[in-house]
C-alpha cells in the first residue's frame, strides 16, 4: 500500500518473490494473497445498476461523488436492469445505495408483513 | 202409732179394748201376726233389701265411676284435643318458619344463581368482544395484507411504464446524493 491505496508494482513484486522462494507453505499464503487483493479490489470496484440507461452527464455525476466518497481508485461498471423497475442501485464492497424502485416496494411489502415472494416477479 | 198411743195411755184401756171390738181384733191373731210380719220384714231385710240395696250400691258405684270415667276420660280428650291443637299450632308454626326459611334459601340461591348467571354471561360476552375484536384485527391485517399486495403489485407491473426519464433521472440524483464518504 502506498498513501492507502493499492501499488500494482508492489504487487507484482510480492507475487514474483513469492514464487521464487517457494518456500513452505508458499501456494497457500499466495492464495491468501489473491483473496486479500481480491477484497481490496472490491472495495474499490463499484458496480451500479440502473433500470434504464443513466445518460453520460449523470454517469459523470455519478462517479464524481463515488470518487469524493471512495477514493480516486474507485473503478465502476454501469449495468441495465429493468428488474429494478426504476432508480439505480450501487454496491461498492459490502456498501449498498439502493435507491430502485424494486427495492422501494421490497421494503414497503415487508413493512405490511407481505413475503416478498408472494408477489409476482419476486421484489427480491 | 196413734194406735199405740192409745194403747200405752193410763185411762186408754177401756177404749182400746173398745175399738178393738169395734173393728173386731183379735189379740193372739193381731200379736201373731205382728210377729210374723216382723219376720217376713227382718227376711225381706235380711235376704231382699240388703243384697238389692247393695247391687244398687254397687250399680250407683259402677255408675258413678262410668260417670267418672267418662268425666276422666272427657277430660284427657279435651287434654289431648288441647295437646293436638297445641302441636298443630306448633306444627303450622314450624310449617311456616320452614316455608319461611325455604323462601329465604330459594330467593337467596336464586339471587346466588342469577349473579352466576350474569357473571357468565359478561364472560362470555368479554370473550366473545375479544374474539370479535382478534377477528376485526385480523380481518383489517388481511385485508391491508391484500390490499398492499395488489398496490404493490399494480405499482411493480406499470410503474416502469409510468416513469419518465426524468423521473429516473431523478431518482439516480436522489441515490448518488446518499453516497458517503467511507469512514
Amino acid at each position: 500500500m502506498v498513501s492507502g491505496t493499492l501499488d500494482n508494482t508492489r504487487v507484482r513484486v510480492v507475487t514474483e518473490r513469492l514464487l521464487q522462494t517457494r518456500r513452505r507453505g508458499y501456494l497457500r499464503l499466495l492464495k491468501r494473497f489473491v483473496h486479500l487483493l481480491k477484497q481490496e479490489n472490491a472495495k474499490h470496484s463499484a458496480e451500479i445498476e440502473s433500470a434504464v440507461p443513466i445518460p453520460a452527464d449523470l454517469r459523470t455525476l455519478v462517479m464524481d461523488r463515488l470518487i469524493a466518497a471512495y477514493g480516486p481508485r474507485v473503478t465502476s461498471s454501469f449495468a441495465e436492469n429493468p428488474g429494478l423497475i426504476g432508480g439505480m442501485r450501487i454496491k461498492i464492497g459490502s456498501d449498498v445505495y439502493d435507491g430502485s424502485v424494486r427495492f422501494a416496494l421490497a421494503r414497503l411489502a415487508s413493512s405490511l408483513g407481505i413475503p416478498a415472494a408472494s408477489l409476482s416477479g419476486g421484489l427480491k | 202409732m196413734y194406735a199405740l198411743a192409745l194403747f200405752f195411755a193410763p185411762d186408754s184401756g177401756g177404749q182400746i179394748q173398745q175399738i178393738a171390738d169395734t173393728f173386731g181384733v183379735d189379740w193372739p191373731h193381731l200379736i201373731a201376726q205382728i210377729i210374723s210380719f216382723s219376720i217376713v220384714c227382718f227376711l225381706l231385710q235380711r235376704f231382699a233389701y240388703k243384697p238389692v240395696l247393695k247391687m244398687l250400691e254397687q250399680r250407683r258405684q259402677q255408675i258413678a265411676e262410668g260417670v267418672a270415667d267418662r268425666e276422666k276420660i272427657r277430660s284427657e280428650l279435651a287434654q289431648t284435643e288441647a295437646k293436638c291443637h297445641e302441636i298443630i299450632l306448633q306444627a303450622n308454626v314450624q310449617a311456616k318458619l320452614l316455608i319461611e326459611e325455604a323462601r329465604k334459601s330459594a330467593a337467596r340461591l336464586e339471587q346466588q344463581e342469577s349473579q352466576r348467571a350474569i357473571a357468565a354471561a359478561e364472560q362470555i360476552i368479554l370473550k366473545a368482544r375479544e374474539v370479535a375484536a382478534q377477528e376485526h384485527t385480523r380481518m383489517l391485517a388481511d385485508l391491508k395484507r391484500e390490499i398492499g399486495q395488489l398496490v404493490i403489485q399494480t405499482a411493480a407491473n406499470t410503474m416502469g411504464k409510468v416513469l419518465t426519464i426524468e423521473d429516473q433521472r431523478r431518482m439516480v440524483l436522489e441515490t448518488s446524493e446518499r453516497l458517503a464518504p467511507v469512514a
